[in-house]
């Protein structure tokens, strides 16, 4: 009897399919309208989060490349270098650290400066004006350990300035914070606007398929199988749509990477957007699938109540 | 199988169609009902394939109480019966073969089964040659027989037909009322409404007269006596 009831529920969804991809079939030309609609809806947010997710990749590996800088006061002596130093391996917070003592700073800056016109200057100065300093890697890369850690340095005796250069990276995450919570406003908008198109197209459907559903329903179908080829029309139409999005996106990144990599070579990165995304297409596709179905669900269960049989 | 008792229908803003109905059909039988147009036939129909629920009084088929059913159960209870209908109600998007499977679609039967039955059922009504035709290019008794191929094809136990000769001439109505009857001796409890003088086929059989809402008669009347 399970079996039965089983094999019938089969028969019914693929009936259901089949009788879409029929339908689907002979009005090519309005379903790839309604699938070109839903594509270009998920592809605008999927852009800008496509662009915002690798610029804040970008910044989340320049973060963890940021150190900070300690310098000691110019009047620092052998043992209180080697007081800090102490400080410093016994603190865990530090990933690991570099000593450049201001000896060999005044001998690196004056390499460096050997060949251009600073290098007179240079020579006139008659004592080393650079202070010892200490390179420090953290082991976080948070902005607010970092900030921390940055402080409790600052503290040691001994110590002149304590520098972080983070302040960029942070403004700029707290930038892609704020674009990130409008794509996602974006994203909801066009999903609403989709429900309502899809809601729509389905409910045009119902109506010329009314005859048969009031038949069916005379015959003794269930609202289930009344509502199944609509329900899987509107999951059809946001799996192509979905799909159509991808091919879309990978379009337009196709057509803008090369102007993020002439950008990104002005800053030595050789960053460029890939042309497909494995997880967001997964969620443009899920996404778009839930929204034709749900919106055809809606529209189907208000327009079979309103069908009356007598 | 169906027990009307003391069944009262009134259609919102309208005086009662049908008043305090009781008879009963036993299993097996041909059943006729009639009476002059609006005396309520149709409504009689609707209210035993639970199409309309009744105002008052309860109405059983196969001992299950109508207006007690819940909503989810009438699509199982409406599979019981085999209905027709005097416009037809085809589905002229689609070929004769397309428009029999939908019943049994319906119940889950697809594939060659579906196909076995959807042609045994042509075959009855004589369409067997016309299963790729298109319903509109058929003839109006044609197009009737098809309606009753589409109703038998699932095997009801029940078979309601709503002046299935209406707009039929008289030639067309007497081979529809020969396929009724074909139904009836394998067994099929079969009830027809109609407005009409009945054919000759009809020599004994059980007629519910119906008379402005009212039952009249519930006998076993000759064509002779109907007619007089």
């Amino acid at each position: 009897m399970s079996a039965n009831i089983i094999s019938t529920l089969l028969n019914h969804h693929a009936q259901a399919i089949k009788l879409v991809l029929t339908r689907m079939h002979n009005n090519a030309a309005s379903t790839f309208m309604i699938c070109l609609v839903i594509a270009v809806a998920m592809c605008v947010p999927g852009v800008f989060y496509m662009g915002v997710d690798h610029l804040s990749k970008l910044t989340n590996h320049m973060q963890d490349e940021t150190e900070i800088s300690l310098f000691l006061k110019l009047d620092a002596d052998k043992d209180t270098l080697s007081e800090i130093e102490g400080i410093l391996a016994k603190n865990a917070a530090i990933k690991q650290y570099a000593l450049v003592t201001k000896e060999q700073a005044w001998q690196q800056f004056k390499e460096k400066s050997a060949t251009n016109e600073v290098n007179n200057q240079v020579n006139q100065l008659a004592k080393n004006p650079l202070p010892d300093a200490f390179f420090i890697q953290a082991k976080s890369a948070e902005p607010e350990a970092l900030e921390l850690l940055k402080n409790e340095l600052q503290a040691i005796p001994g110590i002149e300035q304590a520098l972080l250069n983070t302040e960029w990276a942070k403004r700029l995450s707290t930038l892609l914070t704020l674009g990130k919570k409008i794509i996602l406003f974006v994203a909801a908008l066009l999903a609403l606007a989709l429900l309502v198109i899809i809601g729509n197209t389905v409910r045009m459907q119902i109506l010329t398929q009314k005859d048969e559903i009031v038949v069916s329903k005379l015959i003794g179908a269930t609202s289930s199988f009344i509502r199944m080829p609509f329900l899987y029309a509107g999951i059809l139409y946001g799996l192509l749509g979905g799909i159509l999005a991808i091919v879309l996106l990978a379009a337009i990144v196709l057509g803008f990477n090369q102007s993020v990599m002439q950008l990104s070579n002005l800053y030595n990165s050789d960053f460029s957007l890939p042309l497909f995304n494995p997880s967001l297409s997964i969620s443009i596709i899920c996404a778009a699938i839930f929204i034709g179905w749900l919106g055809s669900y809606l529209a189907v269960t208000r327009a079979i109540a309103a069908i009356k049989i007598t | 199988m169906i027990k009307f008792d003391q069944v009262t229908k009134r259609y919102p803003g309208s005086n009662e169609v049908l008043k305090n109905i009781s008879f009963n059909i036993e299993a097996g039988e041909l059943v006729f009902v009639t009476g002059h147009s609006g005396a309520g036939k149709s409504t009689l129909l609707k209210l035993i394939a639970a199409i309309e629920r009744p105002t008052s009084g309860t109405v059983l088929v196969a001992n299950q109480n109508i207006s007690k059913l819940k909503p989810s159960a009438i699509p199982f209870m409406r599979r019981r019966f085999g209905l027709v209908f005097q416009d037809h109600k085809l589905l002229y998007d689609r070929n004769c073969f397309d428009n029999v499977i939908l019943p049994l679609h319906i119940n889950g039967i697809s594939g060659s089964e579906a196909a076995k039955r959807v042609r045994a059922a042509l075959d009855k009504v004589g369409l067997l040659h016309k299963e790729k035709a298109m319903p509109i290019t058929l003839s109006g008794g044609e197009q009737q027989r098809l309606a009753i191929a589409r109703a038998v094809v699932s095997r009801p136990s029940i078979l309601i037909a709503d002046e299935p000769t209406g707009n039929l001439d008289a030639s067309y109505a007497a081979e529809i009322m020969e396929i009724f009857h074909a139904f009836h001796q394998v067994g099929v409890t079969v009830i027809i409404a109609t407005h009409e003088a009945l054919g000759k086929t009809v020599i004994r059989n059980r007629i519910l007269h119906i008379d402005h809402g009212e039952l009249k008669s519930s006998e076993l009347l000759s064509t002779e006596s109907l007619k007089s």
